[in-house]
């Protein structure tokens, strides 16, 4: 009767002098992993957004939360005129990433997403383009 | 037909058929990429080849070899499937793998077929080509760098559309698809080739980068321009119209669209539509609620219920036949007011009056697979290939492709003169009538009549009506010589198969009930009607005119025409004017007059897409919708009847006219009329004559061609010689290619080609006036001054101008009051 008891407080005892698997989040940060599925970003290169505004990322999103308007810049060429991502509605599959044709879409390892309205989670072209 | 084997599955097929028609009816694909079943057999692919048994197992073209009786052939052996993928890789070897940013994505052949022949690598190398992309035309970016060198836009082009603005160019590597020069291409801009494009070479500038095709929903209805009733596939994402989509199974035509049925569909979500009702407070318009703009107008309706003779209708030729139907039921039976009109009277006489007194209904008593059965097509006015294109590319078939004569006879050459062998006879402006009847003369005097004619009724009272007619006087005053007028006779009289082609419309006042009376007498004479490929086509304008002349929308127990509501408005006898979709400001004669018209009616209603100049004039303005946001049917002014089906919701609080009008009809009588439109077409195909029969659910895609029936008599047409007046020119109206009626120029489309008002010149006059191409001259009649660009070329005879009348800046009705021709001076 008493044996299970004492079982138990031993392994409560014995964490007591272990390193805590707990986080102290935000002062301590997390050590995330570089496969993992965050915040995406759009790639630039030559100081432009990669993205050539395919739709294919809307097309492949089970989510449904991209939003891509293709426009027509002064060469004649193809761009993203607005790309949206609805945060609340992304479920983070990657699939955006892996339909993307020209490499222009990547999975950061940004968590943090949490806000204070609904329409902070709308990320725009702006917010999405890659930090250097 | 022929019997062979085609994949062990045996197949008959028509001895005609090639093995790619044969193994399609049989329900076998074979892969094509050059080849289209409208155009003739190209191969140039070498996508569908096929092994052929007799043929000792060589690899031969399905597209161009006919069948044979007894052929053994196979279409998917390994040594063919390794043939296609070279083919593919030779294709890919030169083509742009820009698929993420090409149009032609998702409905493009060459991504399907290299998807489906899983061609991943390529055992070849090279350079891509770098031709330089022509986007300087504004309707269709042509990038030679995609090109496949199929030809079938050379091809469409030349065959269908008989333009011919592509033509392969250079020699070997560098072959490529040119156009004149090489320079920009300037056409008359139908898009067939863009339609017909296999990959992303030729594709829509003002769909570029709109919308994935996949992404699209394709919603089938009927084009809302022209009376020709071409089915149409609208492109729609986000409740908006985004292009028009290619369907070679469509219609008689075979998807094959014009110029503005496939550009001028922007109308319809376009910024200037009107979103809510209007109603004039202190001297300007107001936004209203629906509420309040419907209870001014019950208000006034229940008004003139006692005094309906103060009440007038005009009502567009653009509604739906349910539309109509509602509109005859409120103004005629509910408000007893048979002062109801559309298209300026004399835009539709020649059907309601001329057709329904000669023939005893109000259509044409021919169907369009008549064209092409044709042994000769007299065309009555050149303009025919403007008022209703796709029927010119019928016309082109016929006579390219199965050899029918064609003789114009015409105020002004046109496109159709220049078909092969086309014999185009110019008569002076207004002279139509005179000529008509001079033909029948000359077969009257030379007994080529046929044996029915004298026993068809009315016979001698017309044959009388002729005797004073000279032929050779006539010649004199129409201006064609009296040989030529015998040979059209001749030839008309013996041709087996003749049929007669007249457009009508509000640009051409002379084509009313004589003309069209005396075409018809001319079929009688020579026993034309009745007969397969021949006959009468008499083409209403608008894409319901037919219906409304069906539904007798227009006065039938003594009320007022249109001509006479515009007269009874300037004298105050009407007092209440309700106009549902037309612009009398622009489109009817006399402007000055239909604005005093309109400014002097008490009360004026005006339902329609646009704030257009007639309904910035009303006192209460009713938001409509375009065909593309509600179902119903329109009826050819080919007899078809086909579905108009709803693609997006109303734009703002727009609402379809069958609604407003019920919930009028609502209003006044304190119940609707109908439940919805299958109720209204129940109704219609109960009372109309020729729609008994149909039914709505049953009309499916194809839509079914109404039947007509009547007793045929001859009805006496005096044709008095045309007006001239020395010193001045004539002036003919008309349509313009790209535009139809006053809708088009609310499309960005047409306005991109054709933007504004002009007046067309012969060289010769213009020298004489020392007029160059794009001077602004001024345009002077007994009606009034225009200002106008002019337009220079070798279209018109010396002595003739021509003017199209959509444009509402600058309108030709400034200057024209109803007669065919307007006598002007022309100065800088």
């Amino acid at each position: 009767m008493i044996m299970p008891l004492i079982n138990g407080l031993k392994i409560t005892l014995k964490h007591m002098f272990m390193k805590p698997v707990t986080l102290q989040y935000p002062t301590e940060r997390p050590n995330v992993a570089p496969n993992f599925r965050g915040l995406h970003a759009l790639k630039v290169a030559h100081n432009n957004a990669k993205c050539v505004a395919c739709y294919l990322c809307p097309t492949v999103c089970p989510a449904k939360c991209i939003t891509v308007q293709a426009g027509e810049d002064e060469n004649h060429d193809k761009y993203a005129a607005v790309y949206e991502i609805d945060m609340l509605r992304c479920i983070f599959c990657g699939y955006c990433v892996e339909a993307c044709p020209v490499d222009a879409l990547k999975m950061t390892q940004t968590f943090e997403l949490a806000n204070y309205k609904r329409e902070d989670f709308i990320f725009t072209k702006q917010a999405l383009l890659e930090k250097k | 037909m022929v019997t062979l084997t085609i994949d062990d599955k045996q197949v008959t097929a028509s001895k005609n058929a090639t093995i790619y028609e044969a193994a399609k009816a049989a329900g076998i694909q074979i892969p094509v990429i050059c080849h289209d079943k409208k155009l003739n057999p190209f191969g140039g692919c070498r996508m569908c080849l096929v092994e052929v048994e007799q043929m000792k197992g060589r690899q031969i073209p399905a597209c161009t070899t006919p069948v044979t009786e007894g052929m053994i052939v196979r279409t998917t052996t390994d040594e063919i499937i390794k043939a296609r993928k070279m083919v593919l890789e030779l294709l890919l070897l030169k083509h742009p793998i820009d698929c993420p940013v090409c149009d032609a994505a998702g409905d493009c052949d060459l991504q399907n077929l290299t998807y489906e022949y899983k061609v991943n690598t390529n055992r070849f190398q090279d350079e891509k080509f770098n031709w330089k992309i022509d986007y300087e035309n504004p309707l269709i970016e042509r990038d030679m760098n995609r090109c496949v060198h199929c030809g079938k836009c050379a091809r469409i082009c030349d065959e269908i559309v008989s333009y011919g603005a592509y033509s392969f160019i250079n020699r070997g590597i560098n072959a490529k698809i040119g156009t004149e020069y090489d320079g920009p291409l300037n056409c008359e801009f139908c898009g067939s080739c863009v339609s017909v494009c296999p990959v992303g070479a030729l594709v829509s500038r003002p769909f570029k980068f709109k919308a994935r095709w996949w992404a699209m929903n394709k919603v089938k209805t009927v084009c809302g321009y022209c009376g020709t009733g071409c089915q149409l596939t609208l492109g729609v994402k986000d409740s908006k119209v985004l292009t028009t989509i290619y369907d070679e199974n469509q219609g008689f035509h075979n998807g094959q669209l014009c110029t503005r049925g496939r550009w001028g569909y922007q109308f319809i979500n376009s910024d200037k539509r009107i979103t809510t009702p209007l109603v004039k407070k202190n001297g300007s318009l107001q936004p209203a609620t629906w509420e309040e703009a419907l209870n001014v107008v019950s208000a006034k309706l229940k008004e003139a219920k006692s005094t309906p003779d103060s009440l007038a209708a005009l009502v567009s030729p653009r509604l739906t036949n349910e539309e109509l139907l509602l509109t005859r039921k409120l103004f005629k039976d509910l408000l007893g007011c048979d002062n109801v009109d559309h298209s300026a009277g004399y835009a539709h006489t020649a059907l309601t009056s001329g057709a329904k007194e000669s023939l005893g209904y109000p259509a044409s008593p021919s169907v369009v697979a008549d064209v092409q059965k044709s042994d000769l097509l007299l065309v009555i006015n050149a303009d025919l290939y403007q008022t209703h294109p796709v029927l010119g590319f019928e016309i082109n078939l016929a006579v390219k492709r199965q050899g029918s004569a064609i003789q114009i006879v015409s105020d002004k050459k046109g496109k159709l003169s220049k078909l092969p062998e086309a014999k185009t006879s110019i008569y002076k402006p207004g002279a139509e009538l005179l000529v008509i009847n001079a033909i029948a003369k000359v077969i009257l005097d030379e007994n080529l009549l046929d044996s029915s004619a004298q026993s068809t009724g009315g016979f001698s009272a017309w044959q009388k009506g002729l005797e004073s007619l000279s032929v050779d006087q006539a010649a004199d005053q129409c201006g064609i010589a009296a040989d030529e007028i015998k040979a059209i006779a001749r030839n008309y009289a013996k041709a087996e198969k003749a049929l007669i082609l007249l457009p009508t419309g509000m640009g051409y006042p002379g084509h009313g009930k004589e003309l069209a009376q005396a075409v018809i007498n001319l079929a009688l004479l020579t026993g034309k009607v009745g007969k397969e490929g021949s006959g009468v086509l008499i083409l209403g304008e608008k894409n319901n005119s037919q219906g409304a002349a069906d539904l007798s929308i227009h006065p039938t127990s003594g009320g007022k025409s249109a001509l006479d509501i515009i007269a009874g408005c300037v004298s105050g006898s009407i007092k209440t004017l309700y106009v549902a979709g037309e612009n009398p400001v622009v489109s009817y004669p006399n402007r000055k007059l239909v604005e005093t018209a309109l400014e002097k009616v008490e009360f004026l209603v005006v339902q329609d897409l646009f704030l257009t100049p007639t309904a910035a004039m009303a006192d209460v303005v009713l938001p409509a919708c375009s065909f593309a946001e509600k179902d119903g049917t329109f009826t050819s002014a080919l007899g078809a009847v086909q579905r108009v089906n709803r693609a997006i919701n109303p734009v703002g609080e727009s609402r379809s006219d069958f609604r407003i009008l019920n919930d009028l009809y609502n209003a006044v009588s304190g119940q609707p009329a109908f439940t919805d439109v299958k109720a209204a077409f129940q109704e219609l195909s109960g009372t109309v004559a020729g729609y008994a029969g149909l039914s709505y659910d049953t009309l499916g895609d194809e839509g079914s061609v109404r039947p007509v029936s009547g007793t045929a008599t001859f009805v006496p047409v005096a044709a008095a010689a045309p007006a001239t007046e020395s010193g001045k020119l004539a002036l003919v109206t008309g349509s313009a290619l790209n535009h139809s009626g006053t809708l088009s120029v609310y499309g960005e489309g047409p306005m991109l080609v054709c933007p504004e008002a002009y007046v067309e010149l012969n060289r010769e006059d213009a020298k004489s006036l020392s007029i160059s191409d794009g001077d602004q001259v001024a345009i002077k009649s007994s009606t009034g001054e225009l200002r106008l660009k002019a337009k220079v070329g070798s279209r018109l005879p010396k002595g003739v101008v021509f003017a199209p009348y959509h444009f509402a800046d600058a309108s030709i009705n400034t200057v024209t009051a109803g007669s065919a021709v307007t006598f002007v001076t022309i100065g800088k």
